[in-house]
């Protein structure tokens, strides 16, 4: 195997990592709500032990030295000897939590994270003050056998059952991290063994085959064990690998040994045969292959009887299917496609959009007549192209729910460092956001959170003393609306003091003591720069990271944030997402000859500019006034430096509101039309440019660039215009 | 007699490699040194068991000299202890 095959190898193991601790999060999740069942610990108990067999098969041993430990937490809840009270299902909450720390670090190969110790020694704290066994379960049988391949075995006393289990592992069980030798020896775990190795006569040495697994073993097991515990070794390798398991006795029958052989018969087994002890009997070639006349009816040699046994067993053991079980990856409903392929696709597809648009422009300047064939054949093309599109873009399209999952991390971190309880609550998660959307909305998000938990969530005993619950409740939730995404934080705490952060504001020089200020006005002052400081929150969310950050995070994605508050009953953040960055609906509009594109999401409204809605302020700047407010006015064309700003006729304006909730017009020539258009970044070849976000190919093959209204009418001089004497 | 040093993780990844490393020295004796093995896997083994097989069929000698700890152990859980030829074995020939 290549190291490129075997690094894709391990980066499925993370993949999967991720998958199972999305499923431990939820039976966590069902047990914290009070909802548990056995399978829902199972579930959790089955999570932590795949991880740790999928580590020790990589030899990542700080990860399964600490699934291990908390593993064997899960095993005393499992048996039923913990109760998953709240604080202790908190406790796992956050032993997963470091679980999962551990699994990142493994996967960056960093080295494993510190913390998690005092969690570890406080849920081994739990198990040790859960009552034992109780004296009187003479018959009592440990459930719950872990095995680990780095840390030593526990093994049964010697008892009296004897077992044979035969084994054969397929080609996915090595491809899918998991190892015949750890297996055996967590068999050899179980009580006393002896192995026998069944090994084809002919083995061939090729490297075309070195992957592909050719021996078996049959093992007798002697001890206090039980079928299911055996099988629980197995648990993770069923659908991998022939596997049949009978008590000694009934092994011994004939029929018996039909039925195993029938299970370990896939359509390309290779004949076994025994090689008791030594593999020179092995290597005879005068042993009979499969197919020769000496074969039994299973297909398999003779050789593959049972070791002697008492053979008076009476009833045979049940036979497996003969057919070979579907390896996993071969019924697996979903791929893992590298990203850069999708991302390919998507500029390709990006191609196909710009292209099907230029063809458009030119049958139509060739002046086609409507209900032609070209014409028709043209706008099915269309429909074609845009369901393409949509497509593709759905292929990078992930739900939110690993996000989600990331907050209730933060919740329970950030709540146990301010001493309050607080509840997230998730709603919608399964709704999907492209993938590059939510990466980069971790950031904001996780602030945001920390700020409710922090600013919006009462401590317990204001709450009990407003008449509220004493747990505090954040509910973060996500919706498809519009075509975009709106996801909503929404605490139940006592609201935005909004005297305080009136008070505040002015103490920061941010507006003036005299402002009057609407209720929305004093919110959006959260947004401000300069309004959150380190020495004004406490140690959770001042971490010199405003809101305005935040804020301009979730612009900068196209995405636009509302605060509604109301004291006593709580705050809701809305930030609304496009679905996807890689198309964007816009204005297209002429500005001294050339053709620009402004983002829809920025714009407020259009209007025509008449010279009576002008008012100078001091010797150049100028303010659109319209309908009682005074905005801002940018001449566009003067602005980028395409000309002198100038008085012109017939010139309309776009009100776009900017980042602090201000708004700005710009001065366009002329609105050409609204579309969806391409977006091709610009910042790898040109840095960035201010003004322009980025930059699109138009129908006719010209070069959009598709503007920052923000950034274009944010700080710099405002260029001078005359006054423009403008009517209608 | 030529001589070759396993690595010491023989997982799944070492499976390919290892076996063109022994088909390297077909034809000839050969000692394969597995002192510095940690981890042998089950397709690690195979591929010494199918060294074996190759180097009687060619009438050559083969032994698996020294053996670390892990290794001897490994064969043992495999069912093999006695299975590969260490020194002063008799050539599988």
């Amino acid at each position: 195997m290549s190291i490129d095959a075997m690094t894709e190898i391990r980066a499925s193991f993370f993949v999967e990592c991720e998958e199972l601790m999305e499923s431990l999060h939820d039976a966590l999740a069902i047990l914290d709500a009070g909802d548990g069942t056995d399978e829902t610990v199972n579930v959790v108990f089955r999570a932590v032990h795949s991880i740790k067999g999928g580590a020790g098969a990589f030899g990542l041993d700080a990860l399964v030295g600490f699934a291990h430990r908390l593993e064997t937490v899960l095993d005393e809840l499992r048996a039923g000897r913990l109760d998953p009270t709240p604080g202790a299902v908190r406790l796992f909450f956050q032993a997963a939590d470091m679980l999962h720390d551990h699994i990142r670090a493994a996967q960056s190969q960093d080295a494993p994270p510190p913390t998690g110790e005092d969690v570890l020694r406080a849920l081994e704290g739990l198990m040790q003050a859960a009552p034992q066994a109780e004296p009187e379960a003479v018959d009592f049988t440990p459930t719950g056998l872990s095995f680990d391949p780095m840390l030593p075995q526990w093994t049964t006393p010697p008892g009296t059952s004897e077992w044979t289990i035969r084994f054969r592992p397929h080609a996915g069980l090595y491809r899918s991290g998991n190892e015949a030798l750890l297996i055996l020896r967590a068999l050899a775990g179980l009580g006393d063994t002896h192995t026998t190795c069944i090994v084809p006569p002919a083995l061939a040495l090729d490297p075309a085959t070195a992957e592909q697994p050719q021996l078996g073993w049959i093992i007798t097991l002697t001890g206090d064990v039980s079928e299911a515990d055996i099988r629980e070794i197995f648990d993770f390798v069923t659908d991998v690998c022939d596997l049949d398991i009978s008590p000694a006795d009934d092994a011994a029958d004939g029929s018996a040994t039909d039925g195993v052989a029938a299970a370990m018969a896939s359509p390309d087994a290779i004949p076994f045969r025994l090689a008791p002890d030594s593999i020179v009997a092995a290597a005879n070639h005068d042993d009979p292959p499969a197919t020769s006349p000496g074969v039994g009816e299973a297909g398999l040699a003779p050789e593959l009887q049972p070791p002697p046994a008492p053979s008076n067993a009476a009833a045979p053991a049940p036979a497996q299917p003969a057919s070979p079980k579907a390896e996993p990856d071969a019924a697996a409903a979903t791929i893992r496609v590298d990203l850069d392929r999708v991302d390919r696709l998507v500029n390709l597809v990006g191609e196909l959009v710009i292209n099907q648009a230029m063809l458009a422009q030119s049958v139509t300047e060739a002046g086609m007549a409507e209900n032609t064939a070209v014409m028709n054949g043209l706008e099915e093309f269309m429909m074609l192209t845009r369901d393409i599109q949509d497509g593709v873009m759905m292929i990078r399209a992930q739900p939110v729910k690993p996000l989600f999952q990331r907050m209730a991390r933060i919740v329970r971190e950030a709540s146990t460092g301010v001493a309050k309880q607080v509840r997230l609550r998730t709603e919608g998660d399964q709704t999907e956001v492209d993938k590059t959307v939510i990466e980069r909305l971790s950031d904001p998000l996780t602030h945001m959170i920390r700020n409710s938990v922090d600013h919006g969530i009462e401590t317990p005993a204001r709450r009990l003393a407003a008449g509220k619950p004493a747990e505090g409740v954040i509910t973060l939730s996500a919706s498809h609306r519009a075509g975009r995404v709106l996801i909503e934080i929404c605490d139940d705490g006592a609201g935005i003091d909004r005297a305080r952060v009136r008070d505040i504001a002015v103490a920061r020089g941010l507006i003036a003591a005299d402002a009057q200020l609407t209720e929305a006005e004093v919110d959006n002052l959260l947004f401000l720069p300069g309004f959150s400081t380190a020495s004004q929150v406490s140690a959770l969310s001042g971490r010199g990271v405003g809101m305005d950050v935040v804020k301009r995070a979730i612009t900068a994605l196209g995405g636009r944030v509302a605060i509604a508050s109301e004291p006593g009953v709580g705050t809701k953040f809305s930030i609304s997402l496009p679905l996807t960055l890689a198309v964007l609906d816009g204005m297209v509009v002429r500005v001294a000859d050339q053709t620009l594109v402004v983002p829809l999401s920025s714009i407020v409204e259009t209007a025509t500019l008449t010279p009576q809605a002008i008012r100078r302020i001091g010797r150049s700047a100028e303010v659109l006034h319209i309908r009682g407010d005074l905005v801002p006015l940018f001449d566009l064309g003067a602005r980028l430096g395409f000309r002198q700003a100038r008085a012109a006729g017939d010139r309309v304006v776009i009100l776009t509101t900017q980042e602090d909730g201000g708004r700005a017009a710009l001065i366009v020539d002329a609105i050409m039309e609204q579309r969806q258009v391409v977006i091709k970044g610009l910042s790898r070849n040109y840095g960035r440019v201010p003004g322009v976000a980025a930059a699109t190919i138009l129908g006719d093959g010209k070069v959009a660039l598709i503007l920052d209204p923000s950034d274009l009418t944010r700080s710099s001089p405002q260029t001078a215009i005359d006054a423009i004497p403008l009517a209608g | 007699m030529a001589m070759m040093v396993l690595a010491a993780r023989l997982d799944l990844t070492a499976a390919r490699p290892l076996t063109d490393a022994l088909l390297a020295h077909a034809g000839s004796d050969l000692t394969v040194d597995a002192g510095r093995v940690e981890h042998l896997g089950g397709l690690a083994v195979q591929a010494l068991l199918a060294a074996a097989q190759r180097w009687r069929d060619d009438g050559c000698a083969l032994a698996v000299w020294p053996r670390s700890a892990a290794f001897d152990d490994a064969l043992a859980r495999f069912g093999l202890t006695d299975a590969v030829p260490g020194q002063g074995a008799p050539a599988w020939a």
